[in-house]
């Protein structure tokens, strides 16, 4: 509609493909060709092999993947709840109280990640709170971190959720608390998956903070990502990716589906 | 009609409002906001004000300020969020252009492509254009083979300018999201009526497209422009020794040198860098209707 | 039962304008009251009011005698209807018509039966199991009065229900309404509406509300036959608005003198006499108005004739005539002295 002409056309399509393949396509590919290969010493990769995919579902690699799901599932479930519950709460609130509540809770997103593990490093490698070398510490850097998330999300529904329904029922005899849980939460279910999702996905590829925090035993898979390349097995590491990829795809798969399943209009 | 009577006869039951509206009065709405401000404040607002009171060491600032690295770093930042910034607006808008208004098979299934690339972690990145530009990577095994030279031209990658690639390429997403969905609300038959008037497509994009975008490309630009200050994943797996930012400065001092009230200091530079951005994003978001 | 609705003195303000100034009205036990005007003239946050959705600056609101105006909207035993139906999205349609029941623990084994009532009187009985996205714009009307219903509510708000429709079904919702008055005669039904022909058709008394006060209020006939005001009568059906000055025994139009009742306005004042168009006829008889035609619109079974007299233009609804006046053609108006309406004085050509 912007370009009328056919040579038009293809010269912006041409550019386009030009940008969009060497600077968006081929870096996941390439990741995907390197985690089949042994060796990449001309034009394409030579080797193919799965020995890295059979080496990353054992071990320290196994290990790590559930480090990372487990660590992102809690994570996500938290962050979501105390960031609904202040979504909801600030929408309740007055014009004042809502700004001061929404900018809080948007602060971890603006903080550097890396500040943001730094901090809980400091505040608890200390007494009263003593979690420096648990995975307690990985999994709550994570969830300040997704909180935010979740609570912008949510925040947005809760604005885009028509005030008729609440009134609704209300005028039909309920009480808020039954408003709450019968109109509203089900209402929102569509968004709070989709904030889950990204939760989910910002927390599995989360380093940052965690390159600040992680003990020995609790490894999750980007840090294996880094210290596999870091010593020079960039095939390793691009399988570990791939699982990596792999895995919050499915995820937001699986979320999109209970997604078109809980949408209702 | 028998059930008619019975539906209008009154049922005292279940109609009779309470006796007094003061004795129900609810909880006023703060209230409900304390459990959740109280978690973030202990396991957020708490640490940070840690960082802060461990940054004011006697002599950690004026330590800091008057190291060379901190200053390098200092400059290395800005230079490639601001660099990397443009340039995802730059990029971002052009093929957010052709996505919306040359439409081609399969322009959906680019955008869906986005949406995932966003979900990905920045470092894989990184890792890609190893695998691309690296010494041993496909642009210098292509060379190599067809001039049978020992080495390739493409040695940037340990640079800055191979951090400010892997940042355009995994931000411009970012800048192209909102943008899309602002030219989605642009109607098509204004494009149409200038068109038909007979201004070109140059013309077009720089009268009706361009103001239109401003507050979506200002929005999208500056959230990019403070996540590229506090960018870490990439600059760690480039590996280089000769880039170093902020945030790779505050990891180093704390987890490799153990002086963990430079790192405060440097965090805090960074926090007050970063904050004082976000708050103008914000600004301008709110006022784009974002 | 009292189960009526009275405001007294009901103001409603948002930042700084009034959109509801000092309103009292009192909606009987049983009656249809539609609140009848133009968007912005406060009607519809009166019915808020009522069901609870704004405070009142000043006022207080009565439901069934009882002071209502400090209870929450889910303790005032109103049922409710609006515009868009608001039927939630993710129950079906007897989970909907439930909710209200539940949300008011009505005793369980009752549920399924009062549901089932309310379903069968808005002839919904076979949807039941559907979602509310599977109904169309009428269907899901009859669900929203259903689920309003089945709490046996004391009044019924009614805020523009019809207007998401098709002429066509309008009518026939218009109809369906009526006879679900009639078989709840004890409910108090508050309309909102800015269509005359709804209130016209189905309120026993209209309230017409303009720029946030109450204007007029009383039976459709009385009016329509009779409004006080030029907004009720300009509102309320078509009406010629004639600048007049009032004399002894009727008032000086455009030079000519008209024999039209005078009841009450002083002689020598000017006032606005009312006249409907359908009223005014063709050719010679009392009160005739001498003009030039300046338009014509062929309406199907009548012809809407725009005639200047002295500087006015006159409106006239004519049986449908044979042959179609050509424009600038001399012709003589008249109406029945008993079918014109004096309004208040002191009123300026509009």
């Amino acid at each position: 509609m912007l370009v009328h002409s056919r040579t038009g056309k293809w010269t912006a399509w041409a550019l386009f493909a030009l940008l969009f393949v060497p600077l968006f396509a081929l870096p996941l590919l390439v990741i995907v060709a390197a985690s089949f290969s042994t060796h990449w010493s001309g034009a394409f990769p030579s080797g193919p092999t799965t020995a890295h995919y059979t080496a990353a579902v054992r071990g320290e690699s196994l290990q790590a993947l559930t480090t990372s799901l487990v660590t992102a599932v809690t994570a996500s479930l938290v962050a979501l709840t105390i960031g609904t519950w202040a979504a909801l709460a600030s929408a309740a609130m007055g014009k004042r109280g809502r700004r001061i509540l929404d900018a809080l809770f948007m602060l971890p997103v603006a903080v550097p990640s890396v500040v943001v593990g730094l901090a809980v490093l400091v505040a608890f490698s200390q007494p009263p709170l003593l979690l420096n070398g648990t995975r307690w510490i990985v999994i709550l850097a994570h969830t300040v971190l997704v909180t935010a998330f979740a609570h912008q999300s949510v925040s947005a529904a809760i604005r885009r959720l028509d005030p008729m329904y609440e009134q609704a029922a209300a005028s039909l005899g309920a009480r808020p608390s039954y408003v709450l849980l019968r109109v509203k939460l089900p209402l929102l279910l569509p968004s709070l998956n989709a904030a889950a999702g990204l939760c989910f996905a910002l927390s599995m590829g989360e380093l940052s903070a965690t390159m600040m925090l992680y003990p020995p035993d609790w490894l999750p898979l980007p840090v294996l990502i880094f210290t596999s390349t870091d010593r020079g097995s960039l095939f390793t590491g691009s399988a570990l990716a791939v699982v990596l990829m792999t895995a919050t795809l499915l995820a937001l798969l699986a979320v999109s589906r209970i997604r078109t399943r809980a949408s209702f209009r | 009609m028998a059930s008619a009577v019975r539906l209008a006869a009154p049922a005292a039951t279940d109609q009779e409002p309470g006796p007094s509206p003061r004795t129900s009065r609810s909880i006023p709405a703060w209230v409900w906001a304390l459990p959740p401000v109280a978690v973030l404040a202990l396991v957020f607002l708490y640490p940070l004000a840690l960082v802060v009171q461990e940054s004011l060491a006697p002599g950690a600032y004026a330590d800091v300020f008057a190291s060379a690295s901190f200053r390098d770093a200092l400059v290395t930042t800005v230079w490639l969020a601001v660099a990397s910034t443009a340039g995802c607006l730059v990029l971002g808008f052009a093929l957010a252009l052709v996505i919306a208004f040359v439409p081609f098979p399969g322009g959906k299934a680019v955008a869906k492509f986005i949406d995932v690339f966003l979900s990905f972690p920045s470092f894989l990145i990184t890792l890609a254009l190893l695998f691309l530009y690296g010494t041993v990577g496909m642009a210098n095994g292509v060379w190599t083979d067809v001039t049978g030279d020992a080495t390739g031209p493409f040695q940037f990658l340990t640079t800055p300018w191979g951090v400010l690639l892997a940042e355009i390429t995994y931000f411009t997403p970012f800048v192209m999201r909102p943008l899309l969905a602002a030219f989605s609300q642009l109607e098509t038959a204004q494009l149409e009526v200038a068109s038909s008037l007979g201004a070109r497509p140059l013309r077009i994009i720089r009268q009706v497209i361009l103001p239109e975008a401003l507050p979506a490309l200002a929005a999208g630009g500056s959230l990019v422009l403070v996540m590229c200050l506090n960018e870490f994943g990439i600059v760690l797996f480039t590996g280089a020794k000769g880039v170093t930012t902020l945030p790779m400065l505050v990891y180093s001092k704390a987890i490799l040198e153990s002086d963990y009230a430079a790192a405060c200091v440097v965090a805090v530079v960074n926090v007050a860098l970063s904050v004082g951005l976000y708050v103008l994003y914000r600004g301008v978001s709110r006022r784009a209707g974002a | 039962m009292n189960s009526g609705i009275r405001f007294d003195g009901v103001s409603v303000a948002y930042g700084g304008t009034t959109v509801l100034d000092g309103l009292d009205l009192t909606v009987e036990p049983g009656e249809v009251m539609a609140l009848l005007g133009p968007s912005g003239s406060g009607k519809t946050t009166a019915l808020r009011a009522v069901a609870g959705f704004v405070r009142p600056a000043s006022g207080r609101v009565f439901i069934g005698g009882q002071d209502v105006t400090a209870l929450p909207p889910y303790r005032r035993g109103i049922g409710m209807v609006v515009q868009q139906y608001a039927l939630f999205p993710h129950l079906r349609v007897d989970a909907n018509v439930a909710f209200g029941l539940k949300a008011r623990k009505a005793p369980k084994a009752e549920i399924p039966a009062r549901v089932a009532e309310a379903l069968e009187m808005t002839g919904m009985a076979a949807y039941a199991r559907r979602y509310p996205r599977e109904l169309s714009g009428g269907q899901q009307q009859r669900v929203a009065i259903a689920r309003a219903l089945a709490i046996r509510p004391r009044v019924l708000l009614l805020d523009e229900p019809l207007s998401a429709l098709d002429a066509q079904l309008r009518s026939g919702m218009l109809a369906e309404l009526a006879r679900l008055h009639r078989e709840l005669p004890d409910v108090s039904i508050l309309y909102v509406t800015h269509d005359q022909v709804e209130a016209l058709t189905l309120a026993d008394r209209i309230a017409v509300m303009d720029k946030a006060r109450l204007q007029d209020c009383g039976t459709p006939q009385d009016l329509y036959r009779r409004p006080r005001t030029e907004f009720t009568a300009s509102f309320v059906g078509n009406a010629n608005l004639l600048p007049v000055t009032v004399g002894a025994d009727g008032v000086a139009f455009a030079g000519a003198e008209l024999k039209v009742p005078t009841d009450g306005v002083a002689a020598g004042a000017s006032a606005t006499l009312c006249v409907r168009p359908h009223l005014v006829g063709l050719g010679e008889g009392p009160n005739a108005l001498r003009g030039r035609i300046t338009e014509v619109q062929w309406r199907g079974s009548t012809h809407r004739l725009y005639v200047e007299v002295g500087g006015h233009r006159v409106k006239a609804d004519v049986r449908e005539l044979r042959e179609t006046p050509a424009l600038g053609t001399e012709v003589t108006l008249h109406f029945a002295p008993e079918d014109a309406v004096l309004l208040g004085a002191g009123v300026a050509d509009g």
